[in-house]
């Protein structure tokens, strides 16, 4: 394997509780997203990337070193933790200053990097403000702003847009996509998943400490065409429309949620959608709305995850 | 053609050395430590030592007794001890502990840092700290009487010497004590317990077996009776003590540098775990 991290069979216990579970994965260039639910092993994750722990088996490298220990190649890395712990006494561009004068910039070079980087985060006005007195969101960004200050190659967050606002995110997802568009590396955590569908097609999936999926999110979406498919409709007389359905084979199952609705399970759901028109025009059935239930990460994981099982 | 998506590589910047880095943190960590109850024992005790010092060189020249035992008076008592035992909770329980329980230890050491550079950053902060409040008090308190005339500057910088000695000392030793305490725990206030409890029942049970075995090798574990024996020596005074007063430095300052290489140990394996 030859990534920017690589990850063979990585192994963290935390006492009886598994935190990876022999995780293999390869991260790329450009934004690689890390997906899954809360307590899949994101964070373990990073903090492992970030040296914070000792994997207790399988190998972790980042930028080609071993991830546990101290290093000078950490000047090349940028970690955001998912922590909102701050040096809350410190104004925001004390921070970001300090830790750009223990990554080894002089006195003023600092100063003027955590400048910019505040900026690209939007604190400036906040920047002579005690970080106490930061919302959530304002501790996101300024732990953001000391994530890239020091131009890192690789560039670690978890859970970065957690607890941002929806301009904030907005404003961070695209510095992201820009850091990413410029040739960073950059591993993005979420378990809020639209938010990783829209900064990058490539994935990793993690659950349960194990990467169950990796690669192109449409890639990723065809392994599930074999797993029944969730398509709601909504409709004017919806047992006509359910009786209709139920003669086609690749529909596994149709339930009646509420009046007016129609939920269909169905194993192809190109067909489905292909011969839908025709049927309602033959047929001369009403139909209101179409909406694919899965039609986003979240049922992805969930048909992946579910799959393992 | 082929079209690839371009890879960013760190430019070179010229970067500082590790001292330099260190220092970032020793002056964050001071300055963090810049806050009521450091700044009012540091305060208290140069107010005492200031203050005696000065009216017993004053009381000593006018009635004809030693001047050097006037210097020496503060070093001698409890108090001083105690005050620099407050200074040192204040100021090192949480040099270490605050970082790991609100896991901010993180942002420093996923940097190009080493633990002994943390290490020594932190212990150079809770030591500046521990040298103004030991140390200076008893210079400016020299300087002051020379100023006014009670002894000779040869006489003030002697006492000046004299200062230094026992204040660096435990320094030294107080400030191993702060961060082998404030390593072992996540919160501030059971290291701050914890400093006081182990010297204060070290101490007073040391002095109890000593009381009833009068075995003298004891003393050497009775840190009232270490630094009043250095004291005595510094200021060319006779100790109380049977103890010889230049190993009950080596002992005060061993035992300082083994605390920190404990806590060095328990940093080296420290893995910050999250909720």
């Amino acid at each position: 394997m030859t990534g920017v991290v690589d990850a063979e069979t990585v192994t963290k216990r935390y006492g009886e509780v598994l935190g990876l579970n022999g995780f293999s994965a390869t991260f790329g260039a450009g934004i690689t997203g890390l997906v899954g639910p809360n307590g899949a092993g994101k964070s373990t994750l990073f903090r492992l990337l970030a040296g914070q722990l000792k994997p207790d088996a399988g190998r972790l490298t980042l930028l080609g070193h071993p991830s546990w220990g101290p290093g000078e190649f950490r000047r090349r890395v940028g970690y955001c933790p998912e922590s909102p712990a701050l040096f809350d006494w410190m104004t925001g561009n004390d921070f970001v200053t300090t830790l750009l004068r223990v990554d080894g910039f002089s006195r003023s070079e600092a100063a003027e990097r955590s400048a910019r980087a505040v900026a690209e985060v939007d604190l400036t006005q906040d920047g002579n403000r005690r970080l106490r007195v930061y919302s959530k969101g304002m501790r996101q960004r300024v732990k953001i702003a000391q994530c890239i200050a020091h131009d890192p190659e690789l560039i670690l967050l978890d859970e970065p847009l957690n607890g941002v606002d929806p301009v904030g995110r907005a404003s961070l997802s695209a510095l992201m996509r820009r850091l990413g568009s410029a040739g960073r590396q950059i591993i993005v955590s979420s378990h809020v998943l639209y938010e990783v569908e829209r900064l990058t097609d490539q994935i990793v999936m993690i659950a349960n400490g194990q990467a169950i999926a990796q690669g192109d999110l449409h890639r990723i979406r065809d392994l599930i065409d074999s797993h029944p498919h969730v398509i709601d409709l909504e409709s004017a007389d919806p047992r006509a429309l359910g009786r209709a359905l139920g003669a086609w084979d690749h529909v596994v199952s149709i339930e009646f949620p509420e009046p007016g609705r129609l939920r269909v399970l169905t194993r192809s759901p190109d067909t489905f959608y292909a011969a839908l028109p025709e049927l309602v025009l033959t047929e001369g059935l009403s139909v209101r709305a179409v909406r694919s239930a899965d039609d986003n990460l979240d049922a992805v994981f969930r048909y992946l995850a579910e799959g393992r099982r | 053609m082929s079209i690839s998506a371009p890879r960013y590589v760190q430019g070179s910047v010229p970067r500082v050395g590790r001292p330099s880095r260190v220092l970032a943190i020793v002056e964050r960590e001071f300055r963090r430590r810049a806050t009521w109850g450091p700044i009012f024992a540091v305060a208290l005790t140069w107010f005492i030592v200031v203050l005696e010092v000065v009216v017993t060189v004053y009381f000593a020249t006018v009635i004809g007794g030693s001047v050097s035992a006037a210097f020496e008076s503060p070093y001698g008592s409890v108090i001083w001890v105690l005050l620099l035992l407050i200074v040192t909770a204040t100021v090192g329980a949480g040099s270490l502990a605050d970082d790991i329980g609100s896991r901010a230890i993180t942002l420093y050491l996923s940097r190009p840092l080493r633990i002994s550079d943390y290490l020594g950053a932190k212990a150079s902060a809770v030591g500046a700290w521990l040298v103004i409040a030991g140390v200076g008090p008893g210079c400016v308190a020299a300087a002051v009487t020379a100023a006014l005339g009670y002894v000779s500057v040869s006489e003030a910088l002697a006492a000046a010497a004299g200062c230094v000695a026992v204040g660096l000392v435990l320094a030294i030793f107080f400030t191993g004590i702060a961060l082998a305490l404030s390593s072992l725990t996540r919160k501030s206030l059971y290291a701050g317990v914890a400093i006081f409890g182990t010297v204060l029942s070290v101490t007073v049970s040391v002095g109890v077996v000593w009381g009833i075995t009068g075995n003298g090798t004891l003393l050497y574990a009775d840190l009232l009776a270490d630094v009043q024996s250095i004291a005595e020596a510094a200021f060319g005074q006779p100790s109380p003590y049977p103890t010889d007063p230049v190993a009950s430095a080596i002992v005060l300052v061993l035992t300082g540098c083994v605390l920190a290489l404990l806590a060095w140990w328990r940093l080296s394996r420290i893995e910050v775990v999250g909720e």
